[in-house]
């Protein structure tokens, strides 16, 4: 099979499963298999913004102003971010595109991926803005060990993925023998496995891995410190949130085998596989946040409380993929930073305040002849 | 306008009984369970409050609750999200590490 931009096939697409089914063709929304996906969309359009919106003139000196250590601990968390939203930035389109069957899905993804190149960007900008040189920095993200070692582990499952659909699509289904890589089995089971465990490590990546990086950010700014900074992570822990329902939503739908029965006996097989993925993940973040105080603390924060919050917030994950969950931390350590990452007083603009989910250009469609009775002519 | 009293009157009469534990709250139908359990001194976990991010999921042992719209997280069966629902019996709640 190989991939096709428009399949000329006339198929129903509300009989195909998410992924693996026939190339989608006609990006059709009268129709849905799953409507959730198109408000997902809706809700992520709903957030748009921009991240020349945030002005962040008093960061620069707030920066200037830091401990060494506490510099230390504000720029390693971007170069961290930078890397998670590199991935991201691409990843779903390049992995998830090329198999996805449903038209609303399709978008959904196109849509996420976009607003990860927000993040993306908006990390420039801050960089640009508290530093005089930001090569410095950037560069340092593919050497650093600490932050590589990191991006091996979000990377594997997607690359995999890639790898093994790209066989699919040029070589078709059977075991073929790879220069370098051995004898690689492409099967229906073999890949949809490779998607399960994809989308878990991808919902491990939004739901746990930011999250040491959002409490360092937003403990700064507690102290009223790298302020236009927290503007910026809680437009982008917003997004966030809304991407890891995205990804929850799939694996749901996977493992409830309403979608696709043959992926729920996937999701049962592999239950011990993504359980491991959130553990690893978590014990990874709880390395970086020792790796991050290294030098000192800072005010509100350490490296056994940020650990603690780590195990807490990877039992919330879990339980809402209907995993056990596997820390005893049974409290938020740290529960200020829940109204930091609430999204309803998300404001960039002054008259935005109070709005939760600003839509822009909003018109009035629905009128009738009474709406005109207080007009004089 | 009596019209209007009557039915603002009738919705503060519903309240009902939470049970979480071996505590007991009153609830009204008036706003979601989350800020009636928080001003009881009770700490959900929460992000969006706006019934997206699963956040703020416990578990429903018994009871009714009702959404004014569908939120957008998954809701599992035996759960519900606090910061959306209305609370429409007495019920028993739990957290999920309970």
């Amino acid at each position: 099979m190989s991939y096709s931009t428009f399949n000329r096939k006339q198929f129903d697409s509300m009989k195909e499963p998410m992924f693996f089914g026939e190339n989608v063709n006609v990006a059709r929304y009268d129709q849905q298999k799953h409507p959730i996906f198109e408000k997902l969309i809706e809700k992520q359009l709903s957030f748009f913004w921009r991240p020349e919106e945030v002005d962040l003139s008093s960061d620069r000196k707030d920066f200037q102003q830091l401990a060494e250590h506490e510099q230390h601990i504000f720029l390693s968390n971007l170069k961290y971010q930078t890397l998670l939203d590199s991935v991201q930035g691409r990843s779903p389109n390049v992995a998830l595109l090329p198999i996805v069957s449903l038209p609303e899905l399709e978008t959904w993804i196109e849509t996420w991926s976009f607003s990860e190149t927000i993040h993306s960007r908006s990390y420039t900008h801050i960089i640009r803005n508290i530093v005089n040189d930001p090569t410095v920095i950037f560069d340092d993200i593919t050497v650093n060990t600490e932050i590589t070692k990191r991006a091996d582990s979000v990377s594997v499952y997607y690359d995999r993925l890639i790898e093994m659909v790209s066989l699919y699509n040029t070589l078709g289904m059977g075991t073929h023998h790879i220069p370098g890589k051995g004898s690689v089995e492409i099967s229906m089971p073999t890949l949809k496995k490779a998607l399960y465990l994809t989308i878990a490590s991808v919902n491990v990546l939004e739901a746990i891995r930011f999250y040491v990086s959002f409490a360092c950010s937003f403990a700064f700014a507690e102290r009223t410190l790298m302020e236009g900074n927290a503007k910026i992570i809680k437009l982008i822990a917003r997004d966030e949130a809304l991407h890891l329902t995205g990804t929850q939503h799939m694996l749901n739908l996977m493992a409830s085998g309403k979608d696709d029965p043959e992926m729920a006996m996937i999701a049962a097989e592999c239950q011990d596989e993504v359980r491991n993925i959130f553990i690893e993940a978590a014990e990874q973040e709880k390395e970086w946040a020792t790796y991050l105080f290294k030098d000192g603390s800072m005010i509100g924060l350490n490296a056994q409380i940020l650990s603690q919050y780590v195990e807490y917030i990877t039992n919330v994950r879990m339980q809402a993929v209907g995993l056990d969950t596997c820390f005893s931390t049974k409290h938020n350590p740290i529960p200020w930073i829940n109204a930091w990452l609430v999204s309803d007083n998300v404001q960039v603009a002054p008259q935005e305040a109070e709005i939760s989910s600003y839509l822009v250009g909003q018109t009035d469609n629905s009128l009738d002849d009474s709406d005109f009775d207080d007009f004089d002519l | 306008m009596t019209s209007i009293s009557k039915q603002d009157s009738l919705s503060k009469d519903l309240v009902h009984r939470v049970l979480l534990g071996k505590k007991q709250f009153l609830v009204t139908e008036d706003e979601p369970l989350l800020p009636q359990l928080e001003r009881a001194g009770i700490h959900i976990e929460y992000q969006c409050r706006e019934g997206y991010c699963s956040s703020c999921s416990i578990k429903l042992l018994w009871g009714q609750v009702e959404y004014p719209f569908e939120p957008l997280a998954w809701v599992h069966s035996g759960y519900m999200l606090a910061c959306c629902a209305i609370v429409k019996s007495d019920i028993e709640i739990a957290f999920f590490h309970d």
